[in-house]
Parts: C-alpha cells; structure tokens; sequence
C-alpha cells in the first residue's frame, strides 16, 4: 500500500513548489461547476486551484483512500458519508467559517446522512426517474411501463447495480437499499423478466439516442435526462415514478490529511453563496440544495418538484456487507441471463 | 562483458521486477484476504475468495469469454493472414498500407469504440444510408448485440495479428517458394504447404496477442454489447468499483490468469519446437 501511496502523491506534489500563490486541490465531479466558478475563486482569494474530477463515487473513494492523496475537497455521494467518516479520511467541518450554511433548504440543513453536517455540506441533489418520448400513446408513469412489451427493444435500463435493484425494487413496492435475500430476489426476477425487453443497460450515451428518437424510454440520472430534454425541446418528457423513486445528494468535504483547511472552508462557503450556487444549478441543470440560489435560478418545475412529489423519493444510503455481496451476485446472475 | 550486459539488463529488470512482480504478489495477497468494511481488504486471511469461484454462475461467465476470444481470435486469423501475405507482396506501397494498418491505434481505444457506436446505430451512418438508398425500411439492429461486440472485439485487435504475420512473412526466403514452384506445385498448394507452416511462428504469436487481449476486454461488451452480456472483465471490474469486493476481484484476476496460462501452453511449447 504504501508505494501506492506515494505514487498517488507524486502528483500533489508536483505543483507545491511554485512561489507566491496559496494552492487548494478540489476533486470533483464532472460537469459540476459553471466554467467561471474557478477562476473568480481564484482571482478573489489569490489562490491557485487544482481542480481534478471523477466520474464515480467509488473512483473518487479509491482516490483518497489512502490517505495522503494530496486532495483537501472532495464530493462525496451521501451514501459514501457514513463509509469515508468510518475509515477517518472526513475532517470535522468548523461551522464558524461558514457563513452561508443558513441558506440551504430546511431539509438539507439537516440531512439523513450527516444531521449536524459536521463533516459534510450537501451541495447538490439528484434523483433517478424515466425520460420517454411524448410521441407514446400513453404517458409513462411508473417502473412497470418499463416492462410493456410493446415497447420490446426501444428501452433502456442504467448500467448500475444499484439503480436496476433499485427500480425493481421500487417496482415490486420494497424499500431502495433493501438487504433482505428474499426481497433482493424478487427483484432479480423482475430484472431478468425485463432483460429480453432491452436495448441496452447505458448510462449517459442514451441522451444522444433519447434526442434521435431511437430509444422510447430509459431509465435515466435527471441531469441526463434535463439535458437531453434542453436539446429535444418538447419530444422528450421526464417522470418521477408513482411508485417511488431513488434520490441521492452531493456534498462538499473536507479530506482530513488537508493541509489547507482555512482554504478549503473559504472554497465551500464560496460554493454556498447564492450567485455562485445559481450560476452552476444554471448551466449544470442541476437541482442545489440552496434556497437562496434557487430563487436566482430559472424556475424549473423538473429540477424543483412539489412536496407530493419529493415525498416519493427514497434516499440511497449505504450497504451492509452481506446486502452488498447478495446485490453483486443478482448483478453478475442479470447480467449473465 | 557479463558486467555490461548486467548494466543494460538492469532498467528492465527493475521495471519489470516492481511493475509486474510487486502487483502480482499483492494481487496474490488480495486474494486471500477478506473484504474491509469499505471496500479495500483487511485480515484474516482466508480461503474464501477462492471457495466462492465454486459458484457454477463465475465458470459460466469464464467459459462463455473464453469461447468469444476463440471465436475473435479465429476470425482475425481467417481475416488478418491474407491480409498480411498481401502487405507483404505489395512491394513500394508496403509502407503505406502498414501505416493504414497502424494509425487507428493512435487514437484511444474508446474514442474507435464511439466511433463504431456512432456509424452502427439505428440513426448511424449505416443504416441511415441504407434507408436513403431504399435497400431497407427498418434500420438494422446493427448495435448493441453479439455481432456488435464481436465487431468491435475484431476491429480493436486485428493489427496485433497483422504485424507479426507480416513480420515472419518477410523472413520467408522467396527461393522456398520458387523452389516449390518449379516442383511442380500449384500456387494455392504452395501457400497452404509452404508459406503458411513457415508463417505459423507469426500466427502464433499475434494468435496469442489476440485471444489474452480479447479475454480481458471489458469496454466492447460494456458499450458495443450494451451491457447485455458480461464477460470476466467486465466481473472483475465490478468487483473493484460497484461491488468494492477487491479480494474477490483479486481471486478472479488470478482464475483468469490460470486460465489463460493453461490454455496457453501447448501454444507456447509448440513455438519453441519450431524455432529449435
């Protein structure tokens, strides 16, 4: 472990020594941020930023796992929360250089994953739901028009364990993070009934085929689906199912081996503020958890649902061990059908 | 004189001995571990990993890649020799057409698997020109099935046979054939009972090439396949990202490295036969 360690640092290091500027190292998502963000960060605190990005949770995990990865931020999924607090890699957040905190949504003040937000601040949420095209006869509501087979080779599913298990789950009326082996089974079965029915289990490259009219209706990642639906403009429309629904929340971390923590507090706070968080919810089609941001951002009934709706949404949350390996057998077995 | 050729031994040797050795033990080591909390390992140590491999469900999944590799690797062969013997006779173009052959490995892999996605699917290239041109009414399912995977299992590899081949084609001595030539052989007898026996170290070696290639991919049935099939890869790497299940990951790599290194060795035998 160690060589990898050091391997992994080389990086950090390389740029430590240039003069003059303070640096901060921020590891985050793809597509996360307006592309002024950064620079008017820097120019404001006279800093340079590192900004790298990752396209999972678990890549960004494998990241800074060890502990000396040379990242001070990074943007953990509420669902690796609990799992990087276990393993030490979360500093405690100093609450009074934050000043902005106040203006998130009551809800994410106090999130399920981290209720005093003592190591983490929810950046921005996202749910998981199904984009089909307008021209279907009848407008898809739930996970079970997934499974009509009129619509036989024009679906499509995410290629992600936990979001098919979810769906089926959420199909059959079971809890999202379920680990119970019988539950998990039944859902196997829904997804291997299902499988002839699909085109593919793809995650992003569906928007192109969603706009080109070659896919009726997918399960997608709303900011997927948001974007596919700026492109094709009325032809494509966007569900939270009735039966429920996956949420999930990115937040804004410190990394304890951050050597730069003052920098990294300002960073977050800077996040939190109104203009900055608007101007990102803006171009990403994001929804953020700002309140104060969301008044500034274009209304969007899609990225801001109403209460009946929202109340459907069941958040990821982390696996025990067992649930885990029972959820990557039913995977390898779907897969393999 | 030994010194010296210690001296330039060395940089491999130590490139090598770290960058091989060093994660084949710890992938050894992974192995027999147990799974951390969070993903990553943690002690005790344990046969376990290797236990679970029982599960007829991994043999399945093992069996079903190594058919497909075969099966790429016989079509490369079949398509990848005449074309080698055709480079190789081609006499002052030979430079161009090896170009040909090499520029798509300067781009990424990923960006040539987009670039299939791309001309196959319903409204790609291929099927949008057939429909213009009247021949179909439907566009084909050219995408995300096993022709797909195969497709793209073909197209990636096919130079890693090709430039071998050609390489051991151009070591033929020209009178050999000449010679069977004025023996009275016809041409097609000729290529079949000289030139190919002599090609046969070359066939091997990017045979070989192909099929290690072809049983480890994981991008082609993830993007050309559409995730419908799975092969080991694509097993292992979701032990080491959804799953976080690294000791079992470890445990498959190293199934798969037997595997291959098993099948391999009646190949590998044989060349040096034929070089001695």
């Amino acid at each position: 472990m160690n060589r990898r360690v050091f391997l992994l640092g080389l990086p950090g290091m390389a740029g430590c020594y240039r003069p003059g500027l303070r640096r901060l190292n921020v590891l985050n998502w793809t597509d996360y941020v307006a592309p002024e963000t950064i620079p008017d960060f820097e120019r404001e605190f006279q800093v340079r930023l590192r900004y790298g990005t990752f396209e999972s949770a678990e890549e960004m995990l494998s990241r800074v796992m060890s502990g000396n990865s040379g990242w001070d931020v990074v943007f953990p999924s509420n669902s690796f929360v609990e799992p990087m607090r276990g393993m030490g890699l979360l500093a405690k957040l100093d609450h009074s250089r934050l000043k902005n905190l106040h203006r998130l949504e009551k809800r994410f003040q106090r999130p399920p994953w981290d209720p005093e937000m003592e190591f983490v601040v929810p950046y921005m949420w996202g749910a998981t739901g199904i984009i089909y095209q307008s021209l279907l006869p009848s407008a898809i509501t739930s996970w079970a028009d997934l499974w009509d087979a009129r619509l036989a080779g024009k679906i499509t599913m995410l290629d992600d364990p936990a979001e098919v298990i979810g769906a089926c789950l959420k199909k059959l009326h079971l809890p999202l993070n379920s680990g119970d082996a019988r539950e998990l089974e039944l859902s196997r079965n829904e997804a291997k009934a299902q499988k002839p029915l699909l085109r593919a289990y793809v995650n992003d490259t569906v928007r192109d085929q969603l706009v080109a009219g070659e896919v009726m209706a997918s399960q997608a990642w709303r900011p997927t689906a948001v974007r596919a639906m700026h492109s094709a403009g009325d032809k494509l429309r966007f569900v939270y199912p009735k039966e429920g629904y996956a949420i999930y929340a990115d937040n804004a971390a410190i990394l304890r081996e951050s050597q730069r923590k003052e920098l990294a507090h300002s960073f977050i706070d800077y996040l939190c503020r109104p203009a900055v968080a608007a101007r990102i919810a803006e171009v990403q089609f994001s929804s953020t958890v700002n309140e104060d941001a969301q008044a500034l951002a274009p209304k969007n009934v899609l990225l801001y649902p109403d209460a009946e709706t929202l109340s459907r949404g069941e958040w990821f949350a982390p696996l025990s061990l067992e649930s885990q390996r029972i959820r990557d057998r039913i995977w390898t077995e779907i897969k393999a059908a | 004189m030994k010194r010296i050729r210690a001296l330039f031994l060395m940089p491999s040797a130590v490139l090598l001995g770290v960058f091989f050795a060093v994660p084949l033990i710890i992938i050894a080591s992974y192995s027999l571990l147990t799974r951390g909390p969070y993903g990553g390992v943690a002690q005790p140590w344990t046969m376990e990993n290797y236990l679970r491999l029982a599960d007829p469900l991994y043999f399945t999944i093992l069996l079903r890649s190594l058919v497909w590799a075969v099966a790429a690797t016989l079509i490369c062969i079949v398509m990848g020799v005449p074309l080698a013997l055709f480079i190789s006779r081609t006499g002052k173009r030979r430079n161009l057409y090896l170009a040909l052959i090499v520029i798509p490995f300067w781009t990424s892999f990923l960006v040539r698997t987009y670039a299939w996605m791309f001309l196959l699917r319903d409204t790609g290239l291929i099927n949008s020109g057939l429909l213009w041109l009247g021949v179909i009414q439907e566009p084909l399912p050219l995408l995300y099935n096993a022709f797909a995977v195969m497709l793209g299992l073909v197209t990636g590899y096919l130079p890693f046979l090709v430039l071998p081949v050609y390489a051991t084609l151009e070591r033929i001595d020209k009178s050999l054939v000449e010679a069977a030539a004025d023996l009275g052989s016809r041409p097609l007898s000729t290529m079949f009972r000289v030139v190919i026996p002599l090609a046969m170290p070359g066939i091997r070696a990017g045979g070989v090439l192909v099929f290690v290639s072809c049983l480890g991919a994981y991008l082609t049935p993830d993007l050309m396949g559409g995730g419908k099939t799975i092969m080991i890869g694509n097993l292992i790497q979701n032990q080491f990202t959804s799953s976080r299940d690294w000791p079992f990951g470890a445990a498959l790599s190293l199934l798969m490295m037997v595997a291959v290194t098993l099948m391999l060795l009646p190949v590998l035998r044989r060349k040096e036969e034929g070089l001695s």
